[in-house]
């Protein structure tokens, strides 16, 4: 009932071509999460399937029907937005019933509705009051409990943590995803930031400049990057993509190694030597920046949250052989 | 550091501007009512003594009282609503994106720059007129019988008059305030189902809210002291069916040369624009706040 299958869909504002002709199927009830740096279209894409911005050419079909004319209401979706364009002079239980009252829904159902809705989201104690009087948090549940009342057949979302502080965005990422193994909809999530799109998505879509660079399951994307931007945007800290003579040994153009696959020990026999510059304690783990390796960049390690390394000590770098990732000069996989 | 002294010092140097303030304000109004207690007229010269409330007897007893007071209330209501009605309709007609949108939101603009009397001028001859106007000549090109306004309709003439002066005051506000509306709103709105009446009534005109009352607020002050358009155009009449409270404080103390009598209409006016103000505050004054 929430299938969502876009077909050479197309997006040009006047000469420029935001989104070239894509294809994309979102399965019924996937958790599927658009990732990119800011301006690559994620946002354009998902408002391309809400229906409020028009496809330049394509087909969207939502639960094997054609939508690609439909207007966004009779879509069946229902949309959180970055700022949770809730209405101001309305209160909470207002808010949450105006859509089904511009559906005409009868009393007794919206009223249902409202409650349920309220406690799924711990909204009771709130309903009377205005958004302005909410903090954050809470004006992301009302909104998201706008959408709930609806029940759509899928839910957009389009960056709805970011205008949270970190603790309760971690807070509402489990919500969210709680919500989504209860009501088990589709969700399709935009958001800028890796983790976000690591720990909630079944399915992520990276894009880079209206272009999918690759689909797949988190780990999937981890374990195998297609292209070095996929392998550079995925995992945190970012991967070490070192080129010159030390790929082309592996016979690449690049090679990426993430930081977590770097084994460091002492400088005796290890393939890399180098001086350890900045090193950030984190408690649980330490990141290594390394330099003087011999390689041109600077290689970052993840160790152990206690290694006794600091800044100017000398340390050698084993690299995982198997989990070495090789690229060619166009930047794809080998 | 607001220490006694600085506070001191700083009292003192504010008190010239303070104080020209006040006598710029309480001079003329303690005059005003000095005078709407003494037997003045300047076709009487002599004595002018001091005979309490007698003006304020005479004015209210006018026979032309009761009509001014009407045709005021009247010529400030109807202005507002014709302004705000067709206020919101011109912003959102304006808020489109269209070609030539800039000279198009000039030209709009444009009557708030045309003095009172030229406008009103204007219409008395240009439209209004029913041998020379053009609202004549469009009548006998149907074959019909030209209106005559400003003697057949008078008062509604002025309210039509001044509704245009003040029409792209009360656009230029409305417009600022429906594009300060945002559009992630009106998008939420779009998803939940809502039409465009539905937009318009449960989204648009809430956020209008306190813009309106703004308009309607400044408008008030400045449409109770109507007086150009009228002097050029009905002069008051026929008889005193344009007449507002202005207009009859005029017609008392210049043209009968009554300074008591006028000064006495002029303290009504000022407890009428009160009355009003304060009843106005009560009813929409909380959209103002936050």
């Amino acid at each position: 009932m929430g299938r969502i299958v876009l077909n050479g869909v197309r997006k040009a504002f006047g000469e420029v071509e935001v989104i070239p002709p894509l294809d994309l199927t979102i399965e019924d009830g996937e958790f599927v999460v658009f990732v990119g740096p800011s301006g690559c279209g994620k946002s354009t894409l998902l408002r391309l399937i809400a229906g409020l911005e028009d496809v330049t050419g394509g087909e969207i079909s939502i639960d094997g029907r054609d939508a690609t004319e439909l207007p966004p209401a009779k879509r069946g979706l229902a949309m959180v937005f970055q700022s949770y364009a809730l209405y101001p002079h309305m209160s909470v239980r207002k808010n949450i019933a105006f859509p089904m009252r511009m559906a005409g829904l009868p009393e007794g159902e919206q009223k249902r509705r409202i409650e349920a809705a309220a406690k799924a989201l711990n909204l009771t104690d709130y309903l009377d009051r205005r958004p302005g009087q909410l903090s954050g948090g809470q004006r992301q549940r009302v909104a998201i409990g706008r959408a709930i009342v609806r029940e759509p057949s899928a839910f957009l979302f389009d960056e709805p943590l970011s205008n949270l502080d970190a603790a309760l965005r971690v807070g509402m990422r489990m919500e969210i995803g709680e919500l989504h193994k209860s009501l088990a909809t589709t969700m399709v999530y935009v958001t800028h930031d890796q983790v976000e799109a690591m720990t909630m998505a079944d399915k992520i879509v990276v894009l880079r400049a209206g272009r999918i660079e690759q689909v797949g399951t988190p780990l999937e994307l981890y374990r195998t990057p297609h292209n070095l931007f996929v392998a550079g945007f995925i995992g945190s800290p970012t991967m070490n993509l070192i080129g010159g003579a030390e790929a082309e040994r592996h016979g690449a153009r690049t090679i990426g190694v993430r930081p977590e696959h770097i084994a460091s020990g002492s400088p005796d026999g290890a393939p890399w030597v180098g001086t350890v510059g900045l090193s950030e304690h984190l408690g649980s783990d330490t990141f290594l920046y390394v330099h003087g390796t011999g390689l041109a960049e600077t290689v970052t390690v993840r160790a152990d949250g206690e290694v006794p390394l600091r800044h100017g000590d000398r340390v050698g770098l084993t690299p995982n052989p198997d989990r070495i990732h090789r690229f060619d000069a166009e930047g794809s996989r080998l | 550091m607001a220490t006694q002294h600085s506070r001191a010092a700083a009292r003192l140097m504010i008190s010239p501007a303070v104080v020209v303030l006040l006598l710029w304000m309480i001079v003329p109004l303690a005059l005003t009512l000095y005078f709407s207690t003494l037997r003045y007229n300047l076709l009487m010269p002599g004595a002018n003594p001091f005979v309490g409330l007698e003006n304020y007897r005479y004015f209210f007893t006018d026979p032309a009282f009761t009509t001014a007071l009407v045709n005021t209330l009247l010529l400030v209501g109807g202005v507002l609503v014709i302004t705000v009605g067709g206020g919101i309709a011109l912003a959102l007609l304006l808020d489109q994106e269209m070609f030539g949108q800039g000279i198009v939101r000039l030209l709009v603009i444009a009557p708030f720059f045309v003095m009172p009397t030229v406008s009103a001028l204007v219409w008395k001859n240009m439209f209004m007129d029913p041998v020379n106007g053009l609202f004549g000549y469009i009548a006998r090109a149907f074959g019909a019988q030209p209106f005559e306004w400003l003697t057949a309709a008078p008062l509604f003439s002025i309210i039509l008059i001044v509704s245009w002066q003040w029409l792209p005051f009360a656009t230029l506000i409305l417009l600022t305030a429906i594009q300060s509306l945002s559009s992630e709103q009106l998008e939420a709105a779009e998803m939940d189902g809502a039409g465009f009446g539905s937009k318009f009534l449960w989204i648009i005109l809430p956020h209008l809210a306190r813009a309106i009352t703004v308009v309607i607020l400044i408008q008030t002050i400045f449409l109770l002291s109507i007086f150009a358009e009228i002097l050029v155009t009905t002069g008051g009449g026929p008889g005193v069916a344009s007449t507002n409270l202005t207009y009859l404080v005029y017609i008392q103390s210049l043209l009968q040369f009554d300074v008591g009598l006028g000064s006495a209409g002029g303290v009504v006016a000022i407890v009428l624009a009160n009355i009003v103000a304060i009843f106005l505050m009560r009813m929409i004054g909380k959209n103002l706040d936050a």
